[in-house]
């Protein structure tokens, strides 16, 4: 096997952190190999070590037979044949397939962009690769799936000899990860690549990769042959210990129903319809899975049911209560917990402290203020104390800024936070994206504890073993519709990605594609 | 006037808000005095004075006699309460350029007030002239205020317009339908009640009892934002509305709110400078008060101790400055030089002090290889 990357006593050091310590690795060239761990286990640091965006402190990295230098940025990167695609796509959505690939390096007949030859490129290109994309399509149109083959196309295009796929199927439905998957193996058995992933999905791992090399706190554990490893032994390096991912549903008795969406209505920012005429219902002690391809309507449906967006048409109602037209503060008195999505922009306060978000929402309580205004300072110190150490929140201390601390631990904050309020109903939106196994496993736990505890859990999560692990019931969404419900035992994986894609529908007549 | 010019002048002003005035922020402050009294001695060498005997005759301008001291401490408490003024709608996410006009608006009320009610005693007079204070320059820090809040009009340019707005009409006012019919006075209202004016409390100085208003109004700024659920409520709005209005925070009601006292403020400070100063209502009530205490505030991180503490300092060098351009004969430019060195060094300290940090992290990574190495 000839080397293609080798990293000998890499260290990268952060203000405070050492993200990467002492790691020695070589990755082959023709091999898919991937990258696991767990979150801020410096998986991604270096990477992005290989790939120039930030400069490492300590050791050699090789690609090839040449060393790269301190000056090593993404251009240099590329011209010695190491592309990356990132998690976020940087592509510009009004433009075209041709125009985004090749941006920057247009090809011009005097001043003027050459749209034919470009087009020409693309398609050669894209022939190469066996990618296929009609150079013509306007990228914000397409789906995700084929967004990011518009990415990789773009990461191709110098020619590169080593791809990074950063965490690559974490949008993507079943059937574009196997879609994904067949290029994958096309580029490296045809064109002898180098794929590196980074990813936190074990099943895919094992499907995929040749060798799997697993991080935890900087350092790199092993390195092992996929085919001679298996899913738990790998888990368990990654966390120290064993996991095991057992079946946490327990068959309880439904008890009334407290969440009722009925016809609900919303549009999104760009002001297009984003739910239309969707009706669920939740009772006590039952979770409720919403399933779907990223974009269509699961977070409107979520900031709706909180009051956080205002609806076009028809009501929630809790306990038979309309709450329609409430503010989030209204809808939260009256018993509903909301995890947010989007952990960074809504669920914290990056610059406050631990302690501080812990707080939001309790700060008028009277035992955490005398009437309501003068705030006792130690008490929520105390308070915050607990908290961290009842949810395992890893800080250095509970007056540091939230942004100190990893994904995983973060969520953790919020969901300490939501959880304390000890609501009847709670609406959790992606609660392990981003976060490592050890993590999920215990926000999996406490999520089924307050479903036994007789909480009405709506759950969203693109996330599809996480939903059929601790749903109850679940609905798929495709473009703002409902359209399916099933008992979770009742439908596979599978079959239920047809319903996400709008394959297929129980919806009386669209029965389409 | 596009929102591109608004976000330039926030990224003039803004000077990294919202973060904590820890002991790192304050020794980058201190070297940043320390430095800027270097570059004003060099200046003073260079000019061919002796730079000692200049912030001698500084400090003993400022601080060396009663009346001296006096004066200072009046300086301090207008910069103060700009400053308080200021830190308040920004902690909460509002930037109130305004409060220049606001203290113009709240300084005319309060004498009109006080030259209407004569029939009144003078401490119901003194009330009502507050009153009418607070709430001119409440109201008019509402306009922007409202405007950003239900219709996202960005508050930078409201806020800078609206200065105009209020110092034209005050002026056109004092020159016109309330000029006083006294002789000798050029742009102003007629003088409130005698009795009701402030006394001194240092004779010959600036200071006078106006200061009592001026420490309640701190004390109970500092306590709201450090130490009560609505400042708590305000920082997070501040740092990230979403997040205050996912959590149940009202954070529209709070911003407005915030924005309405931080305009009752500087309706307060424009009171004060009528009942204790001018007696009066004049054209030139302010000068540019409140640009100086935005400045203290943005340096001090919207810190109300913090501002206390720079607003003195301050007022020593606009003070000092102006006696030490009579003993010492220098030009007190100077002073203003030294002011925008130490504004110049800590708009540069974030940037200067990650740099050092991350340098001397890799120092220590490195050493600490080695030292592997060597055990190993």
């Amino acid at each position: 096997m000839e080397e293609m990357i080798r990293f000998s006593h890499v260290s990268k050091q952060y203000p405070g952190v050492l993200a990467n310590d002492d790691v020695t690795l070589s990755i082959n060239r023709g091999e898919v190999f991937s990258l696991v761990g767990e979150n801020g286990a410096g998986k991604s640091t270096l990477m992005n070590l290989l790939y120039g965006m930030q400069p490492l402190t300590l050791g050699e990295i090789t690609i090839g037979d040449q060393k790269i230098d301190a000056q090593h940025n993404p251009e240099k990167a590329m011209e010695m044949g190491v592309s990356m695609v990132h998690q976020h796509f940087k592509l510009v959505p009004s433009f075209t397939v041709a125009q985004n690939i090749l941006l920057g390096h247009e090809p011009k007949k005097g001043l003027r962009y050459d749209f034919a030859a470009a087009e020409r490129m693309v398609t050669e290109l894209s022939e190469t690769y066996g990618l296929h994309v009609n150079p013509k399509d306007v990228v914000g149109e397409l789906s995700v799936g084929l967004q990011q083959r518009v990415e990789i196309l773009k990461a191709l295009r110098t020619g590169a000899k080593v791809l990074i796929l950063d965490e690559p199927t974490a949008v993507l439905t079943p059937q574009e990860t196997e879609e994904l998957f067949t290029v994958i193996r096309g580029i490296v058995r045809e064109k002898n690549m180098t794929v590196i992933l980074i990813t936190h999905r074990l099943p895919e791992v094992m499907r995929i990769s040749d060798r799997v090399g697993v991080m935890k706190r900087g350092r790199l554990v092993k390195v092992l042959n996929a085919a001679e490893a298996s899913e738990k032994e790998i888990a368990s390096l990654m966390v120290g210990r064993d996991v095991i991912f057992d079946e946490l549903r327990t068959k309880q008795p439904l008890g009334p129903e407290v969440l009722q969406i009925e016809n609900l209505r919303a549009i999104n920012d760009r002001m297009l319809p984003a739910l239309q005429d969707v009706s669920l219902k939740v009772h006590a002690g039952e979770i409720v899975g919403v399933c779907g391809v990223e974009g269509n309507g699961q977070t409107e449906l979520a900031e709706c049911v909180m009051g956080m967006r205002p609806q076009t048409g028809g009501t929630v109602r809790l306990n038979g209560k309309d709450v329609s037209r409430m503010s989030p503060g209204e809808i939260r008195a009256r018993g509903v917990s909301f995890i947010p999505e989007d952990r960074m922009r809504t669920g914290v306060d990056g610059k406050a402290s631990v302690s501080d978000n812990l707080l939001l929402g309790k700060q008028r309580e009277p035992r955490f203020s005398r009437f309501g205004i003068h705030m006792r300072q130690k008490r929520v110190k105390e308070y915050a104390k607990q908290q961290v150490e009842k949810y395992d929140i890893r800080t250095s201390g509970v007056d540091e800024p939230v942004s100190s601390l990893s994904g995983g631990n973060i969520q953790k904050v919020v969901i300490a936070r939501e959880f304390d309020f000890g609501t009847p109903v709670l609406v959790i939106s992606q609660p392990t994206r981003g976060v490592d196994i050890g993590a999920i496993e215990f926000i999996h736990e406490r999520i089924m504890e307050k479903r036994n505890e007789g909480c009405a859990i709506l759950l969203i999560s693109a996330d599809l073993d996480e939903l059929f692990r601790l749903s109850d019931r679940l609905v798929t969404l495709y473009e703002g519709k409902i359209t399916g419900e099933f008992e979770t035992e009742t439908i596979t994986m599978e079959e239920i990605g047809f319903y996400m894609t709008g394959a297929k529908s129980q919806r009386e007549g669209e029965e389409t594609l | 006037m596009s929102n591109s010019f608004a976000q330039s002048i926030r990224a003039l002003f803004r000077l990294k808000p919202a973060q904590k005035l820890n002991r790192e922020y304050r020794i980058s402050l201190l070297t940043a005095v320390l430095l800027a009294f270097l570059v004003g001695a060099m200046i003073m060498l260079i000019c061919g004075f002796d730079p000692l005997k200049c912030y001698g005759a500084l400090f003993e301008g400022a601080l060396g006699k009663p009346r001296a001291l006096g004066n200072t401490l009046a300086k301090t408490i207008t910069l103060c309460l700009c400053g308080l003024a200021m830190s308040v709608a920004s902690k909460a996410g509002v930037f109130n350029v305004g409060g220049e006009g606001q203290l113009y608006v709240g300084a005319l009320a309060a004498a009109v007030v006080g030259a209407q009610c004569k029939g009144l005693s003078p401490w119901m007079v003194v009330v009502l002239a507050l009153l009418a204070a607070l709430v001119a320059g409440g109201a008019f820090a509402l306009i922007p205020g409202a405007m950003k809040v239900y219709w996202k009009v960005d508050e930078v340019i409201t806020t800078i317009m609206l200065n105009s707005v209020a110092i034209s009409f005050c002026s056109y006012m004092a020159n016109g339908p309330l000029k006083t019919a006294e002789k000798g006075i050029a742009s102003g209202t007629d003088s409130i009640m005698k009795e009701a004016g402030f006394t001194k409390l240092i004779p010959l100085s600036n200071l006078t009892t106006g200061l009592f208003f001026a420490a309640a109004v701190a004390l109970l700024v500092w306590y709201l934002m450090t130490r009560s659920s609505i400042g708590f409520e305000m920082r997070l709005t501040g740092d990230n509305d979403r997040f205050a209005k996912y959590g149940g925070i009202s954070a529209q009601k709070l911003m407005l709110w915030s924005m309405i006292l931080s305009g009752a403020i500087c309706g307060l400070v424009g009171m004060l400078e009528v009942f204790g100063l001018h007696k009066r209502f004049l054209t030139t009530v302010s000068n540019e008060f409140y640009f100086d205490g935005m400045l203290v505030a943005m340096i001090m991180r919207y810190n109300p101790f913090g501002v206390i503490v720079m607003s003195f300092f301050f007022a020593i060098l606009n003070i000092g400055g102006r006696s030490m351009e009579l003993s010492a004969g220098i030009s007190s430019e100077v002073i203003l030089i030294i002011q925008s060195v130490i504004i110049f060094f800590m708009a540069a300290e974030g940037g200067i002090r990650a740099t050092l940090q991350s340098r001397a992290a890799v120092r220590k990574a490195r050493r600490e290889a080695a030292e592997r190495g060597n055990a190993a």
